[in-house]
């Protein structure tokens, strides 16, 4: 587990935000805050909002109400707000969504050379760098299609690392992975939550949750009901429904 | 085929070579073909330089126009979307023909006398336009065909808008508009022939020309025929060479 000084600053507060997909209620009024360094991990039945809250944190989603504010920046429909968030909170995919058309190098360095107008020189040592962090430097020159899933995932996590966000978003990071590949992602998370950046995982993984989070929120229906420990949830759930999916979730695989 | 596969770039270098040294050189081994090919060497040389004129300039044209309307039929501008949605309704409902006839004998109406378009620029402005609607809906297949999650990761880079269309939806759309485009560019080698209507003397009219005078049909149009099979067979060259080269990202 990271260690969370008790007077480390909100970075992340999100008061009562709603969003709606049609008819779908899929966020119903959920607050929280997170703080700097802060690991945690989000949980929760599909469908349960999960996603949807993760992916309105740097307004993949807009949502229809409510507040959130990053860093002290406030997240609407301010584009010069979005661009400043944005480059602040980086994201990890489920399906990695690597830029296909480029080589492995070029996914990482195009960002910082685009938003940051860092020079190619610079980008790409910083690129080797965090290839190398990932296990991956030798791959540098093959594109996405030539390396496995969990290679993949590993260069997304480097990629968004090159352009230093203080956030990182993963959603789902292991859930398209070949159980064998589950690990070697896991433990470049792992490393990370070590290094003192905030992370916000959503993930199936209990194990990771139990182990690396400093904190675990459940998501129902919309709605967060369980915020705690990952001691207090996975022994002592508050409520009836997180008791019956941890329940599934341990006999479910 | 293999080697071609294997070496893009020296392939469309060599298709490119071997199409100018097809057109300087077509007049030499012609003229020593019998009659009635022979004596119209020069003629038969001349036609197939004004086919590769009209289709180069018009299928560059053509793409720019394409990539155009094709961004502009995903707009989220209303107006700009209908507008580009009908520049395709009518260019690709009504006959090319007819679309030629209409620049050639309409310009003059109501453009000054200063402005007025020499036939071939009549023959570029008709071709363009028809081929660049055609293109549209291909660049739009091809803008439609990125997937979702590409451009959500370049935003969740930090990347603006007009940096993400730039750096990730136009190089992947384009890799897969290119068979479509390179389809559109080999039909516009044989569509230039309807050029000949509006007298431009392209390959179509120089083999009308000569036959009508030597009364031999058979040869003079199977030379024509194999003048534009060569010509169509060093774009295809030269176009899916250019696509093996674009398809670098999606190569095991």
């Amino acid at each position: 587990m990271s260690q969370v000084k008790p007077t480390a600053r909100t970075i992340i507060a999100a008061r009562d935000v709603d969003k709606h997909f049609g008819a779908f209620h899929a966020l119903k009024q959920v607050s929280a805050t997170f703080r700097e360094g802060e690991v945690t991990a989000i949980i929760g039945p599909s469908g349960s909002g999960k996603s949807t809250f993760l992916r309105t944190l740097n307004r993949l989603e807009a949502h229809d109400t409510g507040s959130i504010v990053i860093d002290g920046i406030e997240l609407n429909d301010d584009l010069k707000n979005l661009d400043a968030i944005r480059r602040e909170v980086g994201m990890v995919f489920q399906s990695f969504n690597l830029f296909s058309h480029l080589s492995i190098l070029k996914n990482i360095t195009l960002a910082p050379m685009r938003v940051r107008k860092m020079s190619a020189a610079d980008a790409e040592a910083k690129a080797l760098a965090l290839l190398d962090r990932v296990g991956l430097k030798a791959h540098a020159h093959k594109y996405p299609v030539q390396l496995s899933g969990g290679q993949q995932q590993r260069v997304a996590i480097a990629r968004a690392l090159a352009m230093d966000p203080k956030v990182l978003l993963f959603d789902e990071p292991t859930s398209a992975l070949d159980p064998e590949m589950v690990n070697e992602v896991l433990a470049v998370m792992r490393e990370l939550a070590h290094t003192g950046i905030t992370m916000l995982v959503v993930t199936h993984e209990m194990g990771f949750a139990r182990e690396v989070a400093d904190r675990v929120i459940f998501f129902d229906h919309g709605t967060i009901l369980e915020d705690s420990t990952p001691q207090d949830f996975f022994n002592n759930p508050a409520h009836e429904r997180a008791k019956s999916f941890l329940t599934q979730v341990r006999h479910g695989f | 085929m293999n080697w071609s596969k294997q070496n893009p770039g020296w392939t469309m270098f060599a298709a490119m070579l071997g199409l100018l040294a097809f057109l300087w050189g077509l007049a030499i081994p012609l003229s020593a073909a019998p009659d009635p090919i022979g004596p119209a060497a020069q003629q038969f040389a001349e036609g197939a330089r004004i086919t590769v004129w009209l289709t180069v300039v018009s299928g560059i044209i053509g793409i720019v126009l394409g990539v155009l309307a094709g961004i502009g039929r995903m707009s989220s501008i209303a107006p700009l979307r209908w507008l580009c949605a009908f520049y395709v309704w009518i260019f690709r409902g009504t006959p090319l023909l007819l679309q030629i006839l209409f620049v050639w004998l309409a310009a003059p109406q109501f453009l000054p006398d200063a402005l007025q378009p020499s036939d071939f620029a009549c023959a570029i402005i008709a071709l363009s336009l028809n081929i660049g609607a055609y293109n549209t809906e291909c660049v739009r297949a091809g803008i439609l065909a990125v997937p979702h999650g590409q451009i959500e990761a370049a935003r969740a880079l930090g990347l603006s808008p007009v940096q993400t269309f730039i750096d990730i939806m136009l190089p992947q759309s384009m890799r897969v508009a290119l068979p479509a485009l390179a389809n559109n560019l080999a039909s516009l080698v044989k569509d230039s022939s309807l050029a000949y209507a509006i007298s431009v003397v392209e390959l179509t009219m120089v083999g009308y020309r000569v036959q009508a005078e030597s009364y031999q049909p058979i040869p003079v149009f199977l030379t024509v025929a194999l003048i534009y099979l060569i010509l169509t067979t060093a774009f295809t060259t030269l176009t899916s060479a250019l696509e093996t080269q674009l398809d670098v990202g999606r190569k095991r």
